[in-house]
């Protein structure tokens, strides 16, 4: 099969999806002629000029607000936020106006709206360009949150949140950005709500999210030679979020470990560690654990920035210790 | 360190004990293999034998002999000299003890709310997770006794599995009393019913067949043996023996009727051990005699005998009262026709004995005096159905109506 980057499979999803539906624009900036910083929309300029790429000046709120009133009317616009944190800028557009207009009108409107990023730790970009926030938008009712993690899924979510009528926030950590996976050729949707058990094992059940996924595989790699089977789960949509697998697996191994670089309070861990308690307290055979970024604002020094989110050692001690619970 | 002398667990199904009397007193120095004190549990007395080296210090709050007490009650601590008795000790003098059953001296035990501290309900101690709890439960293992390898002692789903494991390799290489011949997943609908509760015999859904055999050919032959054997030291084998031979035989083809409960999964067994209830001025006690096929009916007939006399002198080993696979009940010598025998957990199924009597019968048309016999069988329907049931029954008639299809095997 063909190996792509991420970007690049995330990037046919888009092109495929345009060329399909003439509603679909994208805004944002950069995002014309530049081809989007992460090259998120290289080439499509020349396909589709200015009409459908627009690029904007520095006002998020505004451009959000624009972007929700198109959706509002039948178009289906891609917000390219370049950084997630920019969303920062638009929070009182997207929780008050785009979560909300299809509850407001009894769902005579529609909200077909993609709002998409980049996130996480990587490459010293500092305070303002390192956030996850993910837990934000799963906390608001009316969004779906989806954090691919291969080239596959990237493109694959990216068409399913592209035939969405609800706002999607589509997430690309930028440590996964260049990295290359499989992409099959021709029609590829991935649906939401279905996680990917990326390992098998018997011992311990493993939740990642976004770059964590790849960092447990390694320490599920390295603790195999311990004897330690370790079963992988990547949720892929964090709203809605799969359940029924994790469960499933914590029936299987009895042990939970949720790995996740964003901070820990009212995170990801602490929503699934919630829900599994609820659905299969009978289950466990251990305390729920998890390992998180430390709780500080992310540092430019790469020194530093080493120290704060887990890695496959510390990843494997987390689940050597949970073993020992 | 204390170490806990405790009621022991003398067979599987052991609950309860009672202390019969103390054979070392408050103060005395023990060595190991020491007799402290005897038990009495199904009805057998055993002497129980110090496992650690130390001074006997016998709490006032200690169960009083002739006290019936949980398996695991503490009766006393062994310490070393100068040391002080543990805290759980001190705290408990206050307590009542843990008393199942206090014969006569219920009068004198201290009522709930009456005595000068109250008993508080005090958090337990063993931590277990949820999932061992959930596996113990399902496997039939009493956790509260396990020690946990968990980081902070918490008992774990590996410390039940291995705590089930190990009773199963101690039941079958210990004591290899019955060989399983068929397990649960391949029993039809009822065998799947497997969930064992703590005393799993609350849960039989007993049922009972009664049927009337002419029992007149076995009555002959039993008078025959009377005849025969008169001059001989040789003991006579009774009518009971001779049904208990055939029964053994009749098992041995219905092995579905043959049937106990181990580790929490219903086993079919090959090997035929049947419990003979005797009547004491106790209670009912039901020694157990083991390979009944296998055995000529002579040397089965000196070996109920044998059994029954340890039964009236107190002498029966807790061995002798274990691993019966079916019970066997005689009511024939109080005038009962017909009655409902009790089924002894962990098996499945005992049969009733009614008396002889002799009574008009028709054979070949004409009406004859003939010897009938009723016979009970009572069996747990979660574990056996009425058919296989009733065939068994069938089988036990035939072979006392026709003594010579089994006397030749």
């Amino acid at each position: 099969m063909r190996e792509m980057t991420f970007t690049d499979a995330a990037r046919e999803g888009l092109a495929e999806e345009m060329a399909q539906n003439p509603g679909i624009f994208v805004m944002g900036e950069g995002v014309g002629t530049r081809g989007g910083n992460f090259n998120t929309t290289v080439g499509l300029y020349d396909l589709y000029g200015p009409k459908r790429l627009r690029d904007t000046p520095i006002c998020e709120r505004g451009f959000t607000g624009l972007c929700t009133g198109a959706a509002m009317v039948g178009a289906h616009p891609v917000v390219d936020f370049m950084f997630i944190d920019f969303e920062l800028d638009a929070i009182g557009e997207l929780f008050n106006q785009t979560s909300r207009i299809q509850y407001m009108s009894s769902g005579r409107l529609q909200m077909p709206i993609l709002v998409r990023g980049s996130i996480g730790i990587f490459g010293s970009a500092g305070p303002h360009h390192s956030g996850n926030y993910y837990p934000l938008f799963m906390h608001v009712p009316g969004f779906r949150v989806v954090v691919p993690t291969t080239p596959a899924d990237a493109k694959g979510l990216i068409k399913t949140a592209l035939r969405s009528t609800d706002p999607v926030i589509f997430l690309e950590h930028k440590g996964l950005l260049f990295s290359k996976g499989p992409v099959p050729e021709g029609e590829l949707l991935v649906p939401f709500g279905k996680a990917s058990i990326t390992r098998e094992g018997t011992d311990v059940t493993v939740v990642a999210v976004a770059l964590m996924v790849q960092k447990t595989l390694e320490a599920a790699k390295q603790l195999e030679q311990e004897g330690v089977s370790c079963e992988v789960i990547d949720p892929r949509t964090l709203a809605p979020l799969d359940v029924d697998t994790i469960r499933d697996s914590v029936h299987k191994t009895g042990r939970l470990l949720i790995v996740d670089e964003d901070w820990g309070p009212c995170g990801i861990g602490a929503e699934i560690a919630a829900r599994i308690v609820d659905e299969a307290f009978d289950d466990l055979d251990a305390p729920i654990s998890r390992l998180n970024g430390a709780f500080a604002p992310t540092p430019y020094s790469p020194s530093l920035t080493a120290g704060m989110v887990p890695n496959a050692q510390t990843i494997a001690q987390a689940i050597r210790d949970l073993l020992a619970e | 360190m204390a170490f806990e002398v405790v009621m022991p667990r003398l067979g599987w199904t052991m609950e309860t004990g009672t202390l019969v009397e103390w054979l070392r007193r408050d103060g005395d120095s023990v060595e190991p293999g020491d007799v402290l004190f005897t038990v009495e549990s199904d009805k057998a007395v055993q002497e129980i034998e110090a496992l650690e080296r130390g001074i006997l210090h016998v709490p006032p709050d200690s169960p009083p002999p002739g006290t019936e007490v949980e398996v695991g009650t503490v009766l006393a601590y062994l310490l070393r000299p100068g040391e002080p008795l543990p805290r759980q000790a001190q705290d408990a003098a206050s307590r009542p003890p843990k008393v199942a059953v206090v014969p006569e001296a219920s009068a004198e035990a201290p009522k709930p709310g009456t005595a000068a501290a109250p008993a508080m309900p005090s958090r337990p101690t063993t931590a277990i997770s949820p999932r061992a709890r959930r596996v113990a439960r399902e496997l039939g293992v009493a956790w509260e006794s396990l020690t946990g390898s968990g980081r902070t002692g918490r008992i774990v789903e590996r410390d039940v599995r291995r705590a089930a494991e190990a009773a199963r390799v101690a039941e079958t290489s210990t004591r290899p009393l019955v060989e399983p011949v068929a397990k649960e997943p391949t029993m039809p609908a009822p065998w799947a019913i497997t969930q064992p509760r703590s005393k799993p015999s609350h849960g039989t859904v007993p049922v009972t067949l009664t049927a009337t055999a002419d029992a007149t050919e076995l009555v002959r032959i039993h008078e025959q043996l009377i005849e025969s054997l008169a001059s001989r030291a040789q003991a006579v084998p009774t009518y009971n023996d001779l049904l208990i031979k055939l029964c053994g035989l009749a098992l041995l083809e219905h092995q579905r009727v043959n049937a106990v409960w181990r580790s929490g999964e219903i086993i079919a067994a090959s090997d035929v051990h049947i419990a003979i209830e005797v009547e004491t001025e106790s209670g009912v006690v039901a020694p157990v005699i083991r390979d009944v096929p296998s055995k000529s009916i002579l040397s089965l007939a000196d070996e109920v005998r044998e059994l029954t006399q340890k039964v009236h002198g107190a002498q029966l080993k807790p061995d002798e009262l274990q691993g019966g696979t079916f019970t066997i009940a005689n009511l024939g010598e109080y005038g009962i026709d017909a009655f409902t025998p009790t089924i002894n957990w962990p098996q499945s199924a005992a049969l009733g004995l009614g008396r002889v009597v002799e009574k008009a019968g028709v054979r070949d048309g004409v009406i004859l005096p003939r010897y009938h016999t009723v016979l009970s069988l009572t069996f747990d329907h979660r574990v056996v159905d009425g058919g296989p049931a009733a065939r068994f029954l069938d089988s036990v008639c035939e072979y006392v109506e026709k003594p010579s299809l089994w006397l030749v095997r």
